[in-house]
């Protein structure tokens, strides 16, 4: 077991994306490291998962049917229990504007796909 | 899945075309070549989800055959053939690789849709005499199509065969960041 999955044991990352190959590459890389994961499809499951459980991190996609990511990072802000969690933004969107409205929504940071595994961890232990 | 896009992005192609199907004009004729284009374009991507998603059953199966190889005590895996540690450490790899191209079916069906959502645009658009005559409609249009644009690659194709260069050569440096180069590389990572 590496560094970083002795860390992780215990930790809860809630993976937000419509795509299900993403889904899968998110959990596999996570759960390699000692990561426990949930998943939601879009920002609405994500929202009515949050609001009865909490996670450690979030980590999301933008663009997503029912609910963007934007909204929905905005959105778990005003929950109390997210207030401080760390949430990274995972996503196919590299332009500097939707990165700014990211950062204004509370975003904690900003992952253009395709992630490296490696590199994906190594942001995340930073944050937690 | 994301290869499907958002409710506008699959939209179906050119209502105003299907509404008056019974007259023939080039227009008319236009938009129904774009509907089928489109729709070739999500019946392929249908049939590509469902092999990805068996390729993605096939991979965490053997993805999780390799985690348990390397979780054996040192001792067992010294007791295996020669070369069985450095030939471990090289599948590993391979694996870490694989979740790297996986993520680029996402981006392309992203994409697609994208396209797809063009061709339904450009074939109602076509179909409004009003517009199709209008030099600056068609700049509006060009411009909303470039709006939809979410990836680098796809806002500097555009804005290269924008200026006038061909396909081929406005692809060219695109092409050669692209898996088949660069099957690990990764995009960029900023903390605020």
């Amino acid at each position: 077991m590496s560094e970083s999955a002795r860390e992780a044991r215990g930790q809860t990352i809630l993976a937000v994306d419509d795509s299900a190959p993403m889904r899968q590459m998110v959990r596999y890389t996570l759960e390699g490291a000692g990561y426990r994961v949930v998943q939601a499809s879009d920002g609405v499951e994500a929202l009515e998962f949050a609001r009865t459980s909490g996670v450690d991190l979030v980590l999301t996609d933008i663009n997503m049917p029912r609910m963007d990511g934007i909204r929905m990072v905005r959105e778990l802000r005003a929950l109390q229990a997210y207030k401080f969690i760390p949430v990274l933004v995972l996503t196919t969107e590299s332009g500097e504007d939707m990165k700014q409205r990211g950062r204004e929504a509370g975003a904690t940071g900003w992952i253009v796909k395709p992630f490296n595994p490696e590199q994906l961890l190594h942001t995340i232990a930073r944050v937690l | 899945m994301a290869s499907n896009g958002s409710a506008a992005e699959s939209a179906p192609l050119a209502p105003a075309a299907r509404e008056r199907r019974d007259e023939w004009t080039p227009e008319q004729q236009l938009a129904h070549v774009l509907e089928i284009c489109g729709a070739q374009m999500q019946s392929a991507l249908r049939e590509s989800d469902l092999a990805i998603e068996t390729l993605l059953q096939a991979f965490a199966a053997f993805a999780a055959m390799v985690r348990d190889l390397e979780a054996l005590p040192e001792e067992l895996k010294k007791a295996m053939p020669a070369g069985f540690t450095g030939q471990l450490a090289s599948v590993g790899k391979q694996v870490t690789s694989a979740v790297v191209a996986f993520q680029f079916y996402d981006k392309l069906t992203q994409r697609l849709g994208h396209v797809h959502y063009s061709l339904s645009t450009l074939a109602t658009f076509v179909c409004d005499k009003s517009q199709a005559g209008e030099r600056e409609h068609w700049q509006c249009l060009l411009a909303t199509l470039e709006r939809l644009y979410r990836t680098q690659d796809e806002r500097r194709l555009f804005q290269r065969m924008a200026q006038g260069l061909p396909a081929d050569q406005a692809s060219q440096p695109i092409d050669e960041t692209t898996p088949a180069s660069a099957p690990d590389k990764a995009g960029e990572i900023e903390l605020f």
